[in-house]
């Protein structure tokens, strides 16, 4: 999924009629400083970073004047907020919070519809809140082709314990939260706080995270792909591989870099090694294997669903431009896909990438190809000369993952040997 | 160059130097042709050179499903003139950025 920062987010909300603090995004101290003068009153500098608990980690700070939001400005702008630069802050007017509420719809893979969550204790920490026993949670799956007007919104919240008139203006911004979330293909559209003020119901913030395959349909959006992996940015390779995948929806090319420059490898005295596998379990069984082995795959990449051969050979020139691997696993499942297409991808790949070497890889590799048309893979192996090299092993269906990390490391071992490289 | 040239869905391109076909005997680029359940992509021409047996305007949309099986055919049985272009250009301009910046992409290379 595609999470947004808070002043998109922001915006969305406001484009549905929900309202949010007046506010400004800077990216320089002095800008900071005009943004505070211009909102008037006091402000709050809020990190631009795509992570929760900003205010916990500092990323949430008042100032009372521009001079003041100035200095803070300076000091939060360039910092590191849970392992990311702070290079935008959201200035904002401070609000006076009455009482502060929990709203959210999100996509619900048990109820197979679109779950809205609404809880009178909203703010930080608010699942430690709930599991607490804290304030009052109503829940309930949206009927996507009712979709989620006032009244229904309204009875929803009706048994929660606040004023009437609250209770209705909470209803409103469920409807208008709804909007938003079907209009821009969300998978969570989350306000927290939502804050009750004299001047009504105002979202202090929002979580809004768009399915990564309805990106392309919103390029108001501006959004290439998934801003994050995990906790941090996409690398400059993930955002290549990304493209391959991005419109051919033929099976997959799912490829995230695991270890990206080595240094975790590198800690833990292990190999980085290139890794390719045909579904999620098997590449985790077959790390798993490799490990304990001493090798470290510097990605992960599934390969599943019949890709053609043509994202195959696409994602296999991506693998193998990881500098500093010293191999590359490919890995099966018994798996129904069509495995000889599979492999002329990869053929097609090593013959290129390997060109100069007349095809023959330089760094030891494994494939193992197991299941549908793994005789044809095999043979299609031989027959265009990949198995006879020697930094080259074909296992077929009858191989373990033990046995294909120890082939791995056998291979590993005498392809160091041979280059008067200690063995790992 | 007489070719047959076509587009393949994901971006690229299918080109066959038909001169170089007059002199292959194995045609081995038609019978790899195979979309199960689709019957083939490629047929033989009245003049006995590969063809194209679908337009080129729905190989283009994914009547060709690129499982390269001409491509490694013509390169193994036939004489070599078949060649299918797969760009990607945003690899390479990692590549390109790692040369640069003077790390060799993966060992060996």
């Amino acid at each position: 999924m595609a999470k947004l920062p808070e002043h998109q987010g922001k915006e969305l909300l406001r484009q549905a009629g929900i309202v949010t603090p007046a506010g400004h995004t800077v990216e320089s101290a002095s800008d900071a400083a005009a943004a505070a003068r211009t909102i008037g009153g006091s402000v709050v500098l809020k990190a631009q970073i795509l992570a929760g608990k900003r205010g916990l980690a500092g990323g949430v700070i008042f100032a009372d004047d521009p001079s003041e939001a100035q200095t803070k400005a300076a000091a939060l702008l360039g910092s590191t907020l849970y392992g990311r630069t702070v290079d935008t802050l959201l200035v904002e007017a401070r609000c006076t919070i009455e009482r502060e509420l929990y709203v959210a719809v999100v996509s619900d893979t048990v109820a197979r519809a679109p779950l809205m969550i609404v809880s009178t204790s909203g703010g930080v920490e608010i699942e430690e809140a709930a599991a607490a026993g804290a304030g009052e949670t109503v829940s309930g799956a949206v009927d996507m082709r009712r979709g989620a007007p006032v009244y229904w919104c309204l009875d929803l919240v009706r048994t929660l314990t606040l004023p009437e008139p609250v209770l209705v203006a909470l209803a409103r911004v469920l409807s208008k939260l709804y909007d938003v979330y079907t209009g821009y293909d969300c998978t969570l559209a989350e306000i927290n706080p939502l804050a009750l003020t004299p001047a009504g119901l105002v979202a202090l913030d929002a979580r809004i995270a768009v399915d990564d395959d309805a990106l392309f349909r919103h390029p108001e959006l501006h959004i290439e792909r998934s801003q994050e992996v995990g906790d941090r940015l996409p690398t400059a390779l993930e955002l290549a591989a990304a493209k391959i995948d991005e419109n051919d929806h033929r099976g997959s090319a799912h490829f995230v870099q695991i270890d990206p420059d080595g240094s975790l490898a590198k800690a833990q005295g292990k190999v980085s090694i290139g890794f390719d596998g045909i579904g999620t379990g098997v590449s985790m069984a077959v790390m798993d294997e490799l490990v304990p082995l001493g090798f470290l795959p510097m990605n992960f990449c599934d390969t599943s669903g019949n890709p053609t051969a043509s994202k195959l050979y696409r994602i296999t020139k991506a693998i193998l431009a990881q500098p500093l691997i010293e191999g590359y696993v490919f890995a099966s499942c018994l798996s129904s896909q069509q495995l000889d297409v599979t492999a002329r991808g990869l053929i097609k790949a090593f013959k290129e990438i390997f060109a100069p070497h007349g095809g023959a890889p330089t760094i030891p590799c494994v494939f193992s190809f197991r299941g549908a048309w793994d005789d044809v893979a095999i043979e299609l192996f031989r027959v265009h000369g990949l198995s006879a090299h020697p930094w080259v092993r074909v296992l077929g269906r009858d191989s373990t993952e033990r046995e294909l990390a120890e082939a791995f490391k056998d291979l590993h071992a005498r392809w160091r040997s041979e280059r008067g490289m200690a063995v790992a | 160059m007489n070719a047959l040239t076509w587009n393949v869905f994901s971006g690229g391109t299918v080109t066959i130097d038909l001169d170089v076909c007059t002199g292959c005997t194995t045609k081995a680029c038609l019978s790899a042709c195979n979309v199960p359940n689709l019957g083939s992509a490629l047929t033989r021409g009245d003049d006995g050179l590969p063809a194209l047996a679908i337009s080129p305007d729905r190989a283009a949309k994914g009547g060709c499903i690129e499982c390269l099986a001409c491509d490694l055919a013509c390169a193994a049985d036939g004489l070599g003139a078949l060649s299918f272009v797969l760009p990607t250009p945003e690899t390479d301009a990692y590549l390109d950025a790692l040369r640069t910046a003077g790390d060799a992409p993966g060992r060996g290379w």
